[in-house]
C-alpha cells in the first residue's frame, strides 16, 4: 500500500507525468477508434521521442495507452460494425444488433463501465501478485495448453450466429482455412500462396475483419434501403441501470478472471481474452440462441476481458521481460531505450518506476469511466447522420484502416473482397462472427499446437498425459458432441447475426 | 569446409581492419545535386521492438546526428522477410528509399523463396551487427549443469530432449543445431517458435530443456541469473563469456554461420545517391549512441562494421556456405 501511495504521488506531483498521463488517455481512446490507425500508430509514432522522458513517464504513458485504446475500438464496434482492433471483434457480435435495436447507449454504457471495471480488477491483481502468477503462468502454460484452450474455444463458439450448427461449423472452417494462406508458422513451409508474395504473409485479420463487419453491414444496409426496408437506427442515450447491471454479476466475475488469465500467458494477450470470454460467457447462458443477436452479455464479456488482459499482460512483462502483445512488446522498446531490461530485476532496480505504472493503470481505468460517460454522450450524435452520408464515411474509414495497417493496396482489395463474401454467406445464413473466430484462433491454434508436438515428440500420447490438455480436449470433445445431439433433436435454435 | 573458414576468417579478420578504414571517413560531404531534399523512408522487413527494429532505430538516429537527415521507418514483417524485400524492390530506385534487412535475405536467396541477391541486386550501405549464437539453460537446472551432461542427457532421452530456436526450416539456427546433433549423434528436438516471448517463456517455465539464442536478445535473463549459457557457437571463447566452452572445447570444427543485420539501396540508384548514403551511414555507425547501443547488445564482441565492400564479401561468401549446405539437406537441388 505504501508503495501505491508514493507511485500515486509521483504520478500527480510531477505536471509533465500529469500531462503524459492525459495524453496517453485522450490519445488511446482517440486512436483507439480507428481501425487500422489504432493505439499501435500512436504508440510507434511517440517511440522515437520516448527517450527524451523519463523512465516512468515513458511507460507510463504506453501502459495508459494500452488501458484506454484497448476500450476505444468498442464504441465504433457498437455504434457502426466497425472494431477498432481485433479484440473489440466480440463485441461488435452484439453491441451493434443492439445498435440497430435503438440500445446503442446501453451497449456502449455497458462497454465503459465493464472495460473500466475489468482493468481496475486486472491493474489490483497485478499489484498484488505480480511475481507468483508470472512464475505459475510459465510453468504451467504452455503451447500445448494454449492449443487445448484454442481448440476449446472453438468448440464452444463454432455455433454463434448462424443459422444452423452445420453452418456455423463451415464458417468457422472457412475461418481456419483463411488463416492457413501463407508461411506456416514453424517451419516457414509456404502455402497457397500461388506465387503471389502478398500471399505469402498471410491475410492480415485487420482487413478481413473490416470487411466481414464494416463492407458487409454497409451492403446489406444498403439493400434494405433499395427494397424499402430501411429504418434508420433508434437514438438513445439511455445506460443500462444498475438491476441490469446486477444481474450480470456473474458474467462480469467470470469475464474478469478468463480475460486476468488469458492476458497473463505469454505472447497470447488481449485478442484471445475476448474471444475467450464470449465462448464462455455463450457456454454458461442458459439461453445461447441470443448471442449474436443484441444480448447484453455479450458486450459485457468482451469489453469486460479485454481490458481485464491488459493489467494481466503486464505481469510477464515486468516480471519476466516477456510482452503478450504488440503494445507490451513496444514497452520492452522504451524500457531499453532507457537502459532498464524488464525481467525479475525490474522490481528490484526500478521498483519506483514499476509502482508509478501500477498507479498509472490503476488510475486510468477509473478515467476510463468518466471520459467514456462524456465521450458517450457525444459520440451516439452520430446516429442522427443520415445513411447517404455516414455509409461512404464508414466505408471511407474501413478503407484508410485497411490502408493503414501495412500501407498496401491489395489490403483494401481484400476487405472489398471480404465484404463482398460476407454479404453473400449472411444472406445463406453463414456465420461471420464463426469466420472470424476461426480466422484469429486458428492461427494462435495452429502455432501452438505444432510447437506442443514438437515438444512431445510428436508422441499424441504424451501430448494428452498433460492433466490441463487433457480435460480441455475432453471438455471441446463433449460440447462438440452435445451441439450435434441438440441440433439433431431439434433442441438447438439458430439464429443470425 | 574450406570456404566456411574463410567465412569465419572474413568475419573476426576483415572486422579488426575495417573500423580503422572506417574512420578515416570524411566529417562532412557535400549533398550531391541536393540530395535528399526530403526525409528518407527505411523499410524494415520486419516488426517494431524485434532485433531488425531495434537497430534500424539506433541507425535512424544514428545518420540523423552524423548526417542530419531525417529517415523515417515502414515497417513491412511477413514472409520471412521477403515481404519486405519485395516491397522495397517495387519502389523508385532514387536513393529516397532504404532497406534494412538480415541473414534471410541471403538464406532466402540460396533457398530460391526470392530472386533478389542482397549483394548483387541491392548496395549494402553498412554491415551494423554480426553476432554469435549460444546454447542456454535455466540456471537451476538439476538435470544438466553444463554441455557435457546436456550431452548425456539429450542422448538418454532418445530424441525428446528439446531446445528453443526460431521458426524456418533452413534458417540459421536450424542448420547450426543440426550440425551439433551430427557430431555428438544425438537428436535434440527443435521448437520453433516465432516470437520471442514464448521462446523464452518456455525455457523459463520448464517447457523445453534448452534454448539456441543470441546474448544480446537474453541480455536481462542472463543478468538476472534464469539463464546461463553452457555452449558458445565460436571457436574460441570471446572475453564476456571466459567461463563458458567455445566450440574447440568441446571438439565442434564446423564454422558457425552467423546473424547478420545491414542496411541497403537498389543497385539502379544513382551512384553519387549512393556514394552520399553510404558515407551518412557508415558515419552513422561511429556515433557514439549507435556504438554504445551496440555494445550494450554485446555486438562489440566479433566486430561487426562492415562497408560495401566488406559486407558484398561477408553476404557472397555466406551464401555459397548456405547453398552448400541446402543441397547436402536436400532443401534445393
Amino acid at each position: 500500500m505504501e508503495q501505491f501511495i508514493a507511485g500515486t504521488l509521483t504520478l500527480v506531483s510531477s505536471p509533465l507525468s500529469m500531462l503524459v498521463f492525459a495524453c496517453g488517455l485522450i490519445g488511446g481512446l482517440l486512436f483507439g477508434a480507428i481501425p487500422g490507425i489504432n493505439m499501435l500508430t500512436l504508440g510507434a509514432i511517440v517511440l522515437p521521442f520516448s527517450g527524451m522522458l523519463s523512465a516512468a513517464d515513458a511507460i507510463m504513458f504506453y501502459s495508459v495507452l494500452y488501458c484506454s485504446g484497448t476500450y476505444g475500438g468498442a464504441v465504433t464496434a457498437i455504434l457502426f460494425n466497425i472494431p477498432g482492433s481485433p479484440e473489440n471483434a466480440p463485441t461488435a457480435f452484439d453491441g451493434y444488433p443492439m445498435t440497430q435495436q435503438g440500445l446503442a447507449g446501453k451497449a456502449i454504457g455497458a462497454a465503459v463501465l465493464c472495460s473500466s471495471l475489468g482493468g481496475t480488477c486486472s491493474a489490483l491483481l497485478m499489484m498484488g501478485a505480480t511475481p507468483l502468477i508470472a512464475d505459475w503462468a510459465v510453468r504451467n502454460f504452455s503451447s500445448p495448453e494454449i492449443f487445448a484452450l484454442v481448440f476449446f474455444g472453438i468448440a464452444v463458439a463454432s455455433s454463434v450466429g448462424a443459422r444452423t450448427l452445420w453452418k456455423g461449423w463451415l464458417s468457422v472452417g472457412f475461418g481456419l482455412m483463411i488463416a492457413t494462406i501463407g508461411l506456416d508458422p514453424v517451419a516457414g513451409i509456404q502455402r497457397y500462396d500461388f506465387g503471389f508474395t502478398y500471399l505469402l504473409a498471410g491475410i492480415h485479420f485487420i482487413p478481413m475483419i473490416l470487411g466481414f463487419f464494416a463492407v458487409s453491414e454497409i451492403f446489406v444496409q444498403a439493400e434494405r434501403r433499395v427494397r424499402g426496408r430501411f429504418d434508420m437506427p433508434k437514438f438513445s442515450t439511455h445506460f443500462p441501470s444498475l438491476a441490469e447491471f446486477w444481474r450480470l454479476k456473474v458474467a462480469v466475475v467470470r469475464s474478469v478472471l478468463v480475460g486476468f488469465f488469458a492476458g497473463v500467458l505469454p505472447g497470447i494477450g488481449v485478442t484471445l481474452a475476448a474471444f475467450m470470454s464470449y465462448n464462455e460467457a455463450v457456454r454458461w447462458s442458459k439461453t445461447p440462441e441470443k448471442f449474436g443477436k443484441g444480448h447484453l452479455e455479450g458486450v459485457v464479456a468482451s469489453e469486460t476481458a479485454n481490458n481485464a488482459a491488459t493489467g494481466a499482460a503486464m505481469i510477464p512483462l515486468l516480471a519476466l521481460g516477456l510482452p503478450g502483445g504488440a503494445v507490451t512488446a513496444m514497452m520492452v522498446g522504451v524500457f531499453q531505450i532507457h537502459d532498464i531490461e524488464p525481467g525479475p530485476l525490474v522490481f528490484v532496480n526500478s521498483s519506483d518506476l514499476v509502482w508509478v505504472v501500477f498507479a498509472a493503470m490503476f488510475f486510468a481505468n477509473i478515467c476510463i469511466l468518466g471520459l467514456g460517460y462524456v465521450e458517450t454522450r457525444t459520440v451516439l450524435h452520430l446516429l442522427r447522420i443520415p445513411f447517404q452520408f455516414l455509409a461512404p464515411a464508414i466505408l471511407l474509414l474501413a478503407t484508410i484502416g485497411a490502408y493503414a495497417v501495412r500501407n498496401l493496396v491489395m489490403d483494401v482489395v481484400v476487405m472489398f473482397a471480404a465484404g463482398i463474401i460476407a454479404y453473400l454467406m449472411r444472406r445463406s445464413g453463414y456465420s461471420v462472427a464463426g469466420i472470424v473466430l476461426g480466422l484469429i484462433l486458428g492461427s494462435i491454434g495452429e502455432e501452438n499446437f505444432a510447437q506442443g508436438m514438437q515438444m512431445v515428440g510428436y508422441d499424441w500420447g504424451e501430448f494428452f498425459t498433460r492433466p490441463i490438455v487433457a480435460v480441455l480436449v475432453f471438455g471441446g470433445v463433449a460440447t462438440i458432441l452435445t451441439n450435434i445431439y441438440r441440433e439433431l433433436s431439434g433442441k438447438r435454435k439458430g439464429v443470425e447475426v | 569446409m574450406k570456404l566456411a573458414k574463410a567465412v569465419i576468417g572474413l568475419v573476426f579478420g576483415a572486422g579488426l581492419v575495417l573500423p580503422a578504414l572506417a574512420a578515416n571517413l570524411p566529417d562532412k560531404m557535400e549533398k550531391p545535386g541536393g540530395f535528399p531534399e526530403r526525409p528518407l523512408t527505411m523499410i524494415v522487413p520486419y516488426g517494431p521492438g524485434g532485433g531488425s527494429g531495434q537497430v534500424a532505430r539506433a541507425m535512424i538516429d544514428g545518420v540523423k546526428e552524423a548526417a542530419g537527415i531525417d529517415i523515417t521507418p515502414d515497417y513491412k514483417p511477413g514472409g520471412g522477410g521477403l515481404v519486405g524485400l519485395k516491397t522495397y524492390m517495387a519502389a523508385p530506385a532514387d536513393g529516397y528509399t532504404v532497406l534494412q534487412h538480415i541473414d534471410d535475405a541471403t538464406s532466402g536467396f540460396a533457398a530460391k523463396r526470392t530472386d533478389v541477391h542482397p549483394a548483387k541486386d541491392l548496395i549494402p550501405l553498412v554491415m551494423a551487427q554480426i553476432t554469435f549464437s549460444q546454447i542456454y539453460i535455466r540456471s537451476n537446472e538439476t538435470r544438466f549443469t553444463d554441455w557435457k551432461s546436456f550431452v548425456e542427457f539429450a542422448k538418454k532421452a532418445g530424441g525428446k530432449a528439446t531446445i528453443a530456436n526460431v521458426a524456418g526450416e533452413g534458417s540459421m539456427e536450424r542448420i547450426n543445431m543440426n550440425l551439433i546433433d551430427q557430431h555428438f549423434k544425438m537428436k535434440v528436438q527443435q521448437v520453433s517458435f516465432d516470437q520471442p516471448s514464448p521462446r523464452y517463456a518456455a525455457l523459463k517455465g520448464g517447457q523445453v530443456d534448452a534454448l539456441f539464442e543470441q546474448p544480446g536478445d537474453v541480455k536481462g535473463f542472463l543478468d538476472s541469473g534464469d539463464f546461463k549459457p553452457i555452449l558458445t557457437l565460436l571457436h574460441e571463447r570471446p572475453a564476456a563469456f571466459a567461463n563458458v566452452p567455445s566450440m574447440k572445447d568441446v571438439g565442434l570444427t564446423f564454422n558457425p554461420l552467423m546473424r547478420y543485420r545491414g542496411f541497403y539501396v537498389n543497385k539502379n540508384t544513382p551512384p553519387e545517391r549512393v556514394k552520399y548514403l553510404q558515407w551518412a551511414f557508415q558515419k552513422g555507425y561511429h556515433t557514439q549512441n549507435f556504438l554504445k547501443f551496440n555494445k550494450s547488445k554485446f555486438m562489440d564482441l566479433i566486430p561487426s562494421f562492415r562497408d560495401t565492400e566488406g559486407s558484398a564479401k561477408l553476404i557472397n561468401e555466406t551464401m555459397d556456405v548456405y547453398i552448400k549446405t541446402y543441397k547436402a539437406m536436400g532443401l534445393v537441388k
